[in-house]
């Protein structure tokens, strides 16, 4: 049995695109990690014991949230918090290993309680915590967040959103990797920058000419 | 790579579908290797997109099937599904809500088929939304009396610390004296010539291809000449994206009109007067939204513009809503309402065994308790109202345990000295609860791993930062 093909939707200003969205908007925790672009293998490897500690460091943008939260849909007995800027820390349940993001956040009476826990810990942050960590036994391997940003991989995680916003089968606007050393040479690492950069693009086509007319030289 | 694919059907995928009516249609899978499928899940939910974070909500779901599908076979499950009754479908600028059928069969140890559909909707309710709306506004403006009354009274506290640090106090007092220059040539001295200004319209609020009718009442303390009455009347998306340092607000203006009320005039002192208001809503108008951290707002701004003295402004917010004609029958929710009254007909405590059923007349068990929490879970004022009716109501109950927790939140006083907490959930429905075990419970607890417990506890408030219902446990006696 042939399914038969969907009608577009007319009322979906996307729909001429083969589109259901503009792909670079913001997206769910759960989507944020179903689309990762990241190998988390090793990670997972090293973090697999007590009083190992992984932090993630990088800059805003970079990636961090984006491997916790594939981190998180990878270890189904881990536990992620995220500590968010002038607000009460809240509360962190025992993982295996335990994901706090902001790490640098914590405050320091809770900090010395969750170190003093001894489990596994992957700590996203903008602080380096090595230190700090080894004083309570951590075995710690700090990774660099953002320096393997490179073209290739901006435009394939690009690519991978606008995968995720199809409405039906049928070919979608994809970007090229010319696209992506343009943007790269525009915005950096700062994979952020770039989705925002791409969201009033596409936004502005859809508006103006009812549909995305091309992703070239959209850097 | 998948052992099925997915795809839905919907019986008429063009249509407008009214909210809070039914969408049908059926799920295709076609199968290319022997697998079980532990159920084929199907639902109907509304989703933001944009820029904002996504704010969703499930109206229905169904599971369709469950068990073992063939090589090579097709088959069809047919749905149908409920619709939520707000919001409807909407694409803006930097807000777009959709509504969709989505499948998903969980087939074990392998990535799970989905497939999804998106499907129209237009509103159907009526002034039900708009009475909540304005409740909600209501709940604001006392908010905003009691946050007036601790502003002021910080001020004064802070006036008294600082004669403490002498000229130094100088250097605090900048943004308290800046804030009092704003309101100064803001509020205080445009009021002063204008004397109390009022503004009133007719209605709480107004339909697409409706006028917003009103009237700007002016009664001043000394004759004053003013340039022209304004009215700017706006509408725009309002997006948050991001939390904490990284919260960032994304404006989009899509309505923005001026027009002039009256012109230059000399308004006489003592006496009333008045200018009336007519704001025509667009046919094609959206309505207002408010979905978390994405909102639709119209508003008008009204000014008076006074020659060599500060205007006149002030923001009218106004609801464009639907009209309510095509209006359906709403969800029942439980209000805090109809809880209480079901609480106050109840005794203090439950001893029942059978905790899914009623432990006799006009007492309400934990079950009920945690259905009328888990329908209102989503709004939040509403859940900690009813939390806080039902505090202190012990109940036995049951819940799958989730995992203790290493800090249980800032400063916790339900916390047990030589005690912990633990995550949990209820199991239909699967509300979220935070237990707080007493130290004699502790052994307990460590057996259980993440199993079922049984036991008694009392209700102690509500954690609105993980959508958990507190519950302090009792020790065996």
């Amino acid at each position: 049995m042939q399914a038969n093909p969907p009608s577009e939707p007319h009322w979906l200003p996307w729909a001429p695109s083969n589109l259901r969205r503009n792909p670079f908007g913001e997206l769910s925790a759960a989507e944020r990690a179903e689309l990762a672009v990241v190998d988390v293998d090793p990670i997972i490897e090293h973090v697999s014991k007590p009083k190992h500690a992984i932090q993630l460091i990088g800059d805003c943008g970079r990636g961090k949230t984006t491997r916790m939260l594939a981190l998180q849909d990878r270890l189904p007995r881990s536990s992620y918090v995220y500590l968010a800027e002038d607000e009460p820390c809240p509360a962190i349940p025992m993982g295996d290993p335990v994901l706090i993001d902001e790490a640098q956040r914590l405050p320091r009476a809770v900090r010395r309680s969750v170190w003093r826990s001894e489990l596994p810990l992957i700590l996203a942050t903008h602080r380096d915590l090595q230190h700090e960590l080894q004083k309570f036994g951590y075995r710690v391997w700090t990774v660099q967040i953002g320096v393997g940003n490179t073209p290739r991989l901006i435009c394939q995680l690009l690519n991978r959103r606008i995968e995720a916003s199809r409405l039906h089968a049928g070919p979608v606007p994809l970007l090229s990797l010319k696209t992506a050393e343009l943007l790269a040479s525009r915005f950096g690492t700062d994979i952020r920058a770039i989705e925002h950069h791409l969201y009033e693009q596409l936004q502005k086509q859809v508006n103006e000419h009812g549909q995305v007319r091309s992703l070239d030289n959209i850097g | 790579m998948a052992k099925c694919d997915l795809s839905i059907i919907l019986d008429d995928p063009q249509a407008a579908h009214a909210g809070g009516g039914k969408v049908s249609g059926v799920v295709r899978v076609q199968v290319d290797a022997d697998v079980a499928c532990k159920g084929l899940e199907v639902k109907s939910l509304w989703r933001t997109h944009g820029r904002g974070n996504v704010a969703t909500d499930t109206a229905g779901t169904l599971t369709l099937f469950e068990g073992q599908w063939q090589a090579g076979e097709t088959q069809e499950y047919r749905f149908e599904l409920p619709i939520a009754h707000w919001p409807p479908s909407f694409q803006g600028y930097y807000l777009s809500v959709d509504h969709y059928v989505d499948a998903r069969a969980k087939i074990p140890w392998a990535f799970d088929p989905k497939a999804s559909e998106p499907f129209q909707v237009v509103a159907s309710c009526g002034p039900e939304e708009t009475q909540a709306t304005e409740q909600s506004a209501q709940m604001k403006g006392i908010a905003g009396c009691f946050v007036s009354m601790f502003v002021l009274a910080a001020l004064v506290g802070f006036g008294l610390t600082l004669t403490a640090f002498g000229v130094f106090a100088l250097l605090l007092l900048i943004i308290p004296l800046l804030g009092g220059v704003w309101w100064f040539f803001r509020k205080f001295l445009p009021k002063y010539l204008l004397g109390d200004v009022r503004v009133d319209f007719s209605e709480s609020y107004v339909s697409p291809g409706a006028t917003a009718s009103g009237q700007l009442v002016i009664r001043p303390r000394k004759n004053v000449s003013i340039n022209e009455i304004d009215l700017h009347f706006h509408a725009r998306e309002r997006c948050v994206s991001g939390s904490g340092s990284n919260r960032t607000t994304h404006r989009h203006t899509f309505v923005d009109t001026h027009e002039s009320i009256h012109a230059a005039t000399t308004l006489t002192a003592g006496k009333e007067h008045r200018f009336p208001l007519n704001v025509s809503i667009p046919e094609d108008a959206a309505y207002s939204l408010n979905l978390s951290d994405n909102e639709v707002i119209w508003s008008t701004t009204l000014r008076v513009d006074i020659p060599r003295w500060p205007d006149w402004v002030k923001e009218i917010p106004l609801l464009v809503l639907p009209s309510g004609e095509n209006a359906g029958s709403n969800e029942a929710k439980a209000s805090p309402a109809d809880v209480l009254s079901a609480v106050s007909a109840s005794p203090q405590s439950f001893d029942a065994t059978d905790t899914g059923g009623m432990e006799g007349a006009n007492q309400i068990t934990f079950k009920e308790t945690a259905h009328h929490v888990w329908s209102v879970r989503e709004d939040r004022s509403q859940v900690e109202e009813l939390a806080e009716a039902i505090s202190g109501l012990s109940f036995d109950l049951e819940a799958e345990i989730e995992r203790r927790l290493l800090y249980a939140g800032e400063d916790d006083p339900h916390v047990f000295k030589d005690g912990y907490a633990v995550w949990a959930h209820y199991l239909d429905p699967p509300l979220p609860l935070v237990l707080y075990v007493p130290h004699e419970l502790a052994d307990e607890f460590e057996q259980i791993g993440r199993d079922v417990w049984r036991g008694s506890g009392t209700i102690v408030g509500w954690d609105a930062l993980h959508g958990r219902l507190q519950i302090k446990l009792e020790s065996p006696s």
